[in-house]
């Protein structure tokens, strides 16, 4: 077997070392807007990450039912929301609860996680 | 050695390992006739590839596999692709259906396991799509890393050495 030498294996040493690191949560809010009689719900993603449109972020409602989000706009790929996704939802007034959803991806890196926002 | 940040995330995304891999027990497969083992890849290198067909990142990188897959499966590589949802089953993406269906429009002839339930993701601690494991001949995890790559990039060409690494041994 080969074995690596000089900057090579210091590097090998501190990779063996370091693992992959283990991301903090990412501060994606939901903004609830009552617009008549129903809620409109609005995926902000902080700056720097971009909604994964492939997969549209989805909101388990509490008697199970799952509620998609939209977006009127992708980006040229068509991989991502150019604008942030929204949702509509029956009635207005009382928050909104559920389990939302989304597949997200940080604009400088080059892969995907999941991230899951009680409301 | 001077490492600059852009570098210093690239090497960190390629890591080194050495220990035993996890055997995996999943039921589910396409592209191939009876589920893959570990321990029926003894004496073949492994590269494990953890994806999902809704992930850009990850079919994305998929030409770069199929090319892999071209040129090394013959010289002892066995291409593995983990299938493992994101979402729970309304999501799509645990259908075989739709999976076969990504198969064909992505070209990829590799054996895939579908992970509906993502424990094999869990058995190998994985945190991204796409992520990959690299297995030697004795069965031991070599190299893990994740993240988007294309043919003949820099990452590309970290995976490509690696391989011929595992396969020269």
């Amino acid at each position: 077997m080969k074995r690596r030498s000089g900057p090579a294996a210091l590097l090998g040493a501190l990779l063996a070392a370091c693992g992959p690191p283990v991301r903090p949560a990412i501060p994606f809010r939901v903004e609830q807007t009552a617009v008549g009689s129903v809620t409109r719900l609005t995926l902000i993603a902080p700056p720097g990450f971009k909604v994964n449109a492939r997969l549209p972020p989805a909101l388990e409602l509490p008697d199970g039912h799952v509620v998609h989000f939209a977006g009127a706009e992708l980006t040229v790929d068509s991989a991502y929301y150019a604008i942030p996704p929204t949702a509509i939802i029956a009635g207005a007034g009382a928050p909104v609860r559920g389990t939302l959803r989304a597949s997200v991806c940080a604009v400088d890196e080059r892969y995907c996680r999941s991230v899951v926002i009680r409301l | 050695m001077k490492l600059s940040l852009a570098y210093w995330a690239l090497a960190v995304s390629l890591g080194a390992a050495n220990r035993p891999a996890p055997a995996w027990k999943n039921d589910s497969w396409l592209n191939t006739s009876i589920p893959i083992t570990l321990e029926s890849l003894k004496g073949r290198v492994t590269l494990l590839n953890f994806w999902v067909f809704t992930c850009y990142n990850c079919t994305n990188t998929v030409p770069s596999l199929v090319d892999f897959d071209h040129k090394f499966r013959e010289k002892g590589l066995t291409l593995i692709g983990i299938h493992t949802p994101e979402f729970p089953p309304y999501g799509g993406e645990h259908d075989k259906g739709n999976v076969q269906r990504a198969l064909q429009k992505y070209h990829i002839e590799y054996p895939i396991a579908q992970d509906n339930d993502s424990r094999t993701w869990k058995l190998f601690g994985i945190q991204y799509w796409p992520s990959f494991v690299l297995i030697d001949k004795k069965g031991n995890i070599r190299y893990e890393g994740y993240g988007e790559f294309h043919l003949n990039d820099a990452t590309y060409k970290v995976w490509e050495q690696r391989i011929r690494e595992l396969l020269a041994e």
